[in-house]
């Protein structure tokens, strides 16, 4: 009985039976690599922007500068996380940074005018929020079918969603004078990634 | 209702012809969403060119769209996610994959492509 799957030849190095199972379950492979790649270049843009630009500039507000180094050190453990599996499915990245950045599926986080707290929390916000929409879009395409590409795009979109509430809880407070609370802030060492890097997370 | 900052946006989608009002200051796709019409987007930033349109009658205001470029406007290509209407208007939907062939053509930023 066939199950759909093109066959790998023994010993066969040029084709990978881990991409001809979930293509053989209806994954469109080459558009979930120029997704992946899209979505992984915008981790990459954020862990820059977030720290070299915009952390820089919140100064006195020392508690929403530990808030965005955690959301920096995670967005870049999602980048980690994601880059090898780009590889494992036959893409790669562009040998060229400006050209990778063009690739981003989410706007560049730079540094708003003036860059007051409120407008830094507020584009911390809305990257978040694209950032969630960009990583759901592969759990959709994914689901029930892939499920490596599932597990690590859901674990980066768990640590999303998490941030768009710390930056919903800070911007209300900044803002509006508002109490939103995240429900869930709680992190050991910066960037603890609880669910990105794998580690035992906090489920009291 | 409309009114005079509302106007008529018509669109052809894939499923037929869909109409609705949508004021000056909101966003094309959202009115879209509120009137019942689901339509494709990811980032809701103008940028990753999911909701990619093609205007066929009208004006349309991308100063909101994080990445929308002359070259654009000039082929006739609107992003509905970030697009406000400045008139009537009647819009091709779904027109990504046109709209990442014109900008990889040009070498412009085609996130997806």
């Amino acid at each position: 009985m066939s199950n759909g799957v093109t066959p790998v030849a023994h010993g066969d190095v040029t084709q990978r039976v881990g991409v001809e199972v979930i293509r053989a379950r209806g994954v469109d492979v080459d558009k979930l690599i120029k997704m992946l790649i899209a979505n992984a270049a915008a981790e990459f843009a954020s862990t820059y922007y977030y720290y070299t630009i915009l952390r820089m500039h919140l100064a006195g507000h020392e508690d929403y500068k530990e808030i965005c180094e955690d959301a920096r050190l995670e967005d870049r453990a999602h980048w980690e996380l994601i880059v090898p599996r780009i590889y494992e499915l036959g893409g790669e990245l562009p040998n060229d940074l400006p050209t990778f950045h063009n690739m981003a599926g989410c706007a560049a986080a730079k540094l708003p005018d003036p860059p007051t707290a409120v407008n830094i929390l507020t584009l911390l916000l809305e990257s978040e929020r694209c950032a969630i929409r960009s990583w759901i879009a592969i759990c959709d395409m994914t689901f029930g079918k892939d499920p490596r590409t599932y597990d690590l795009a859901s674990r980066i979109l768990n640590e999303e969603i998490e941030h768009e509430a710390w930056f919903i809880e800070l911007l209300a407070h900044e803002r509006d004078g508002k109490s939103i609370p995240s429900g869930h802030f709680r992190r050991g060492e910066p960037g603890e990634a609880p669910y990105s890097k794998n580690r035992g997370f906090y489920n009291p | 209702m409309k009114d005079s900052d509302s106007f008529l946006i018509t669109l052809e989608t894939p499923k037929g012809e869909r109409s609705f009002t949508c004021h000056r200051n909101e966003f094309i796709w959202n009115a879209a969403a509120h009137s019942g019409i689901s339509l494709p987007a990811i980032c809701h930033q103008g940028r990753c060119l999911t909701c990619a349109g093609r205007l066929l009658a009208g004006t349309v205001d991308q100063s909101s769209s994080n990445s929308y470029f002359p070259e654009d406007k000039q082929a006739g290509f609107v992003l509905l996610c970030t697009g406000r209407p400045c008139s009537d208007l009647r819009i091709r939907t779904h027109e990504q994959f046109f709209m990442r062939q014109h900008r990889t053509k040009l070498g412009l930023p085609a996130p997806y492509s």
